[in-house]
Formats: structure tokens, sequence, C-alpha cells
């Protein structure tokens, strides 16, 4: 999931890492190329996409890496990113936590509902990302993957004083939980990346 | 009773290290009086520069899209600020912050901003004058250039711009909510980390303040038992220690001690007899409108405990469907089977209450048909559209309804 602020945790321990070596911070292979026009399996390999131009598919990192979550952007996180989700099986979360943290990211559970799927993602924005106002702007059914699924879309001003809007596309199927989501800066860059996103759904396919 | 009496100690042992300073007595409020009259202006070099650096400040928060624009609110936090300003109160300013954090902070030019969060907490009038004035108070007594002066005295910091420019705000370990992106203001908020003589002074002027007012005096020591009680509520269904380091501890420290202080206080200024005025109304009307968000900010930040605590404590003065409502969010949101169903009783409890938000009938209808009522959950989505029917996901539920 795109959060920012275990973002810059991640930064922080990457750019030492990779003073001195060639390439510096792409050298360290945080971001790879994603090759346009090509199946492109992403999270656990349980979904595939095709991208319409090239993007940047982030390395998850050990600590706060989910297997079934993978990110992509095109200018950077903090303008622009798309999360898939492949696959997140029952009692799960969408992104690692301490068992101790005061503020709990609710886990998926399979009987969720689009609505409680939309609260989920919501509560996340929340509480990792720093999401200070948050307004639904519609949520409503589409087929996703084949399978009776949602579409959610939201804004959210953020700690940051920048507004942003996402879109998520999302079905639970066989009790675990696909979902494609854009969320980035509200001018300019979500509307920029929305055809890229809208042909990623499109081309998404379950694997295996 | 093994797991209990090992709970408590470690409450203890939080008790001790949050609390371990050594207290100095408590000061009496007939003993303390503000130390600027109206229109203050700094004289000495070192405060107007902090003066200085302040207005920089300011003009940053104030054109903050965090802040919340209601302008019959704001109007009314200033006219509150004004009675229990003292000789200050034509030059205090209050920014509310939408910040779900109970916190708020007095800056040395008179500027205080204050967090929607500590909104949501305050039960009446009376209980948020008291955290007024002991703003105010810090303004009144000089605090935070008297802190500074000290701070010079024991460390080589050269002077108060470059200490601004110096360390970043979040190292200090501060949570401000996001605030502290504007400004450097984690950095400037090291000078709020008054030490307990201050605050003992804030404490004993402002409740002197507020009973001046009219305000009944034993609401101050109502405040911190509430954010005691929440602390440690938060802690305790997180299985830990109640020490949380981002809180309003951080700058306003030893909360127990200084309860029992006001409670003390209070008893010495509380004339027998008298009526003393709570404006529960009178704030309640206040922040009507943006009761819903406040409620909502805080329990989506899913902190069980905390959230809890505090819809227990503002039901204390009675249930309604707003606060029914919210309590089976938060219970919702705990994510488990038993909850769900305590959830489902709160829904199914709220929507009784006329003031029921219209998010309570979805809910009430989806936790219906999760527990196979169709019938009933239908009845309670159809209930929703009609009370909401522009709602944005109005187009999903109504396919729950045809499906």
């Amino acid at each position: 999931m795109p959060l920012r602020r275990v973002l810059v945790v991640a930064l922080a321990l990457a750019l030492p890492a990779c003073a001195g070596g060639p390439g510096g911070f792409g050298g360290f292979g945080y971001y790879s190329l994603v090759r346009p026009n090509r199946v492109i399996e992403v999270g656990n390999g349980s979904m595939a996409v095709v991208a319409p131009r090239e993007w940047n598919r982030a390395s998850r990192s050990s600590f706060s890496g989910i297997g079934a979550v993978e990110d992509w952007t095109l200018n950077g996180p903090y303008l622009d990113n798309v999360s898939f989700v492949s696959g997140l099986p029952n009692d799960k979360r969408l992104i690692r936590q301490e068992y101790k943290a005061d503020r709990q990211v609710p886990r998926f559970r399979s009987t969720m509902t689009a609505p409680e799927i939309a609260g989920l993602l919501e509560t996340l924005y929340r509480i990792e990302g720093g999401a200070i106002e948050w307004r639904m702007l519609s949520l409503a059914p589409r087929t996703f993957l084949g399978a009776p699924g949602f579409q959610y879309d939201y804004e959210h001003l953020d700690g940051d004083e920048l507004w942003r809007k996402g879109r998520a596309v999302g079905a639970v199927i066989d009790g675990k939980l696909y979902l494609v989501q854009l969320d980035a800066a509200r001018s300019h860059y979500y509307a920029a990346a929305l055809p890229d996103f809208e042909a990623m759904v499109a081309s998404a396919r379950r694997r295996r | 009773m093994k797991a209990l009496s090992r709970r408590s100690l470690l409450a203890g042992a939080g008790a001790a290290t949050l609390f371990g300073s050594a207290a100095p007595a408590r000061i009496p409020p007939a003993g303390i009086s503000p130390l600027v009259g109206p229109g203050y202006r700094p004289v000495d070099a070192d405060e107007r520069g902090m003066w200085q650096q302040m207005a920089r400040v300011e003009e940053e928060i104030a054109g903050s899209n965090l802040l919340v624009k209601d302008a019959a609110l704001n109007a009314y936090l200033g006219s509150l600020i004004g009675k229990v300003g003292g000789p200050a109160t034509r030059d205090l300013r209050i920014y509310l912050a939408r910040i779900p954090e109970f916190n708020a902070m007095m800056f040395p030019t008179g500027m205080a901003v204050v967090f929607t969060g500590l909104l949501l907490r305050m039960r009446d009038e009376a209980q948020l004058a008291g955290v007024l004035a002991h703003e105010a108070s810090h303004f009144l007594l000089k605090h935070q250039i008297r802190q500074w002066r000290d701070m010079r005295r024991k460390t080589d910091v050269l002077s108060f711009a470059s200490m601004l420019g110096g360390v970043v705000g979040g190292a200090a370990g501060y949570y401000t909510g996001n605030l502290d992106q504007l400004a450097q203001l984690g950095t400037i908020l090291t000078l709020f980390r008054y030490n307990r003589q201050l605050e003992s002074e804030a404490d004993a002027l402002g409740i002197k303040l507020i009973a001046g007012a009219g305000y009944a005096p034993i609401s101050m020591a109502e405040t911190w038992e509430q954010l005691t009680g929440e602390i440690e509520l938060s802690a305790a269904v997180r299985r830990k220690r109640p020490d949380r380091g981002y809180s309003i501890f951080a700058t306003h420290p030893a909360p127990r001690e200084r309860m029992i202080d006001l409670r003390a206080s209070a008893a010495e200024l509380a004339i027998p007899g008298r009526s003393y005025d709570r404006g529960r109304e009178r704030y309640l009307s206040a922040i009507a409108a943006i009761r819903p968000t406040l409620l909502d900010d805080q329990v989506k930040l899913n902190d069980a405990g905390a959230s809890q605590y505090v819809i227990q404590t503002l039901a204390g003065d009675g249930w309604n469907g707003l606060l029914r409502f919210y309590e089976g969010e938060s219970l919702r949101l705990r994510n488990t089977p038993g909850y769900d169903a305590r959830a489902a009783l709160s829904y199914a409890a709220a929507v009784a209450y006329p003031d029921a938000p219209a998010d309570a009938w979805r809910w009430h209808g989806i936790a219906l048909m999760k527990a196979g009522r169709g019938e009933e959950s239908r009845a309670a989505l159809r209930r929703y559209l009609s009370l909401a029917p522009t709602a944005p996901d109005a187009p999903f539920v109504r396919q729950m309804l045809a499906s």
C-alpha cells in the first residue's frame, strides 16, 4: 500500500545503504522498470496485468512488505501510486503492523462487504497514511476479474496539506481480496494516471 | 487474578516513569497573578526575536488548509478565550486545527492552537474553558520566554532563530498530528515542554480565571481525569503500559498529581451554596455541526480503548443516536465475530433514536444481512436510501437490495 509514512522510513534505511555505490538511489534497486504491453505478474503472482506504458515497480522491503501487495509509481509515490492486491487471504492485513500499535489497521476478512472494504482502506490511510479528511465520492458495483465487485472513488486531505484522490476496483473471489488501486495527487496526477489505471484493471487476470 | 495483579503492577511502573519527577508543592490560586497587562508587547531583545519568529509561524498556521473554517465555531472559541483570558482577553487568538488528538498549545505571542480532538472530548463549556484558561495562563505568566531563558542558561544554543534552524521537530519525538510540518513547529514545541513548576502555575492561574468567570472550578480536574482514563483504557486494550510518547503528556506532564492538586484548588475556590455554570447546552450547540466529524475522525483511527472511553464518557451525559452509532463503528472496527455481534446491537440501538445518522441505517442493514435476517436488512437499507438518496454509495446499496 502506498503509505507515505512507511515509505519515508524505507528511504531513510535505503539511502545509507546505497551511499558510495554506483548509480545512487536507483543503483540500490528499490525500483525496477515495468515494460509496457507485456503480461506482468504482480503481488504473489496470482494476478497479472498489462501496463500501457513504462511504470516503476517498488521492490517489497522485507519488514513492511506483504506478499500479496505490490506498489507501482510513475512520478514517485508522493504524487502517484498504483497498488495491486493479488488475493489477500482471510484474516490478513494489507500492511504489517505491530501488535501493540495503539491504532490498529483492521485485517481483511472474507466475509467483508464492499462498504467494509472501503472502510478498511479509509482506516488504513487515516492510521498509516496521515489522512486528515476523507470523502467517499462513490461506491458502485463493478465487475472485476469476471466476478461481481465494486469501484470505490474517494479523495483525502493529508497531513502534508495536499489533496489526493483515489479509485479502487476490487472483488472478493474464493474468500480472497483482489484489488487494484490508484492513489494520486488530486491536481493533475490523478487524471494523468487514470487511463493507465483503467487499462491495467481491464487487463487484469487471475493466474494459477 | 495473577494477570490482573501483573497488569496493575505494569500500570504502576508506567505511572512512575511518567510522573516520576519530584513534584513541588501545589501553588494556591490565591497566590498567583498575571505578569502581563492588556496589549502586552515584548521589550527585551530576546523576547522580541522570539515574537518575530512566531509571527512567521502564525502566518503559516493561519494559511493552513488543516484549519477548521467554520466561522460560527471559531467565533465561539474566540469569545470563550475572551471570557477566561484575564487581562489578555483581546490579545489572544485561537486556531482550530483538524487533528484528532487531545491537545491545545499556547504560543508566546498569544496565539493558541486547539486540536479538534480536544473539542470531541470536552463534555461542556466549563471543561473547555478550563483548558483555554490554562493555556492563556502560560501567556499571562510569560512561560515561554522564562523557559527559553532557562534553557539558554543550561545549553549553548545561541539564539532562538538558530534553534529554529536546527533540529528537525520530529526528532524530539512529539506527535503533534501533522502540524509539525509547519514552520518546524515540532522544534518550537521543545519550548512548551513546561516543567512541573510552570504547569502548576498555569493550573493555579487557570482555575482562578475560570472560577472568576463563573465556571465550576472542578471542571479542570475532571478534564485530567478523563485524559488519564482514556490513556489507561487504550493501553489496557492493547495489553501494554499506559505510556504514549506522542500524547499531550509530552508537553503536559504528571496528570495524576495535577488532578489531585486541581481538586484541592477547586475546593479552595468553590463558594459553598453557589451554583456554577457548566454551559453544556451552549457547548453542544456550538459544536453540533462538527460533532459527527469529530467522532468519525476519532473512531476511524481504530484506537479501540480510547474510542470506547471517549464515547462512554460523553454518553455519561446521556446516550443518543449519534453516540450509539459511533459506539457501533468502534466495535465493528475491532474486527472479530464477537465484536461484530456487539456492533450490531449498537447499530440497532442507534436507529431507535430520532437523531440517528443515515449511516447508522446502512450499517444496521449490513449487520442484519450478515446475520441472515434478509427482510429486516432490506428494510433498513431502504430506510438508509430514503434518508440519503444521493449518498455516494447509494448505487452499491441499491445493488445489495436487488441481489
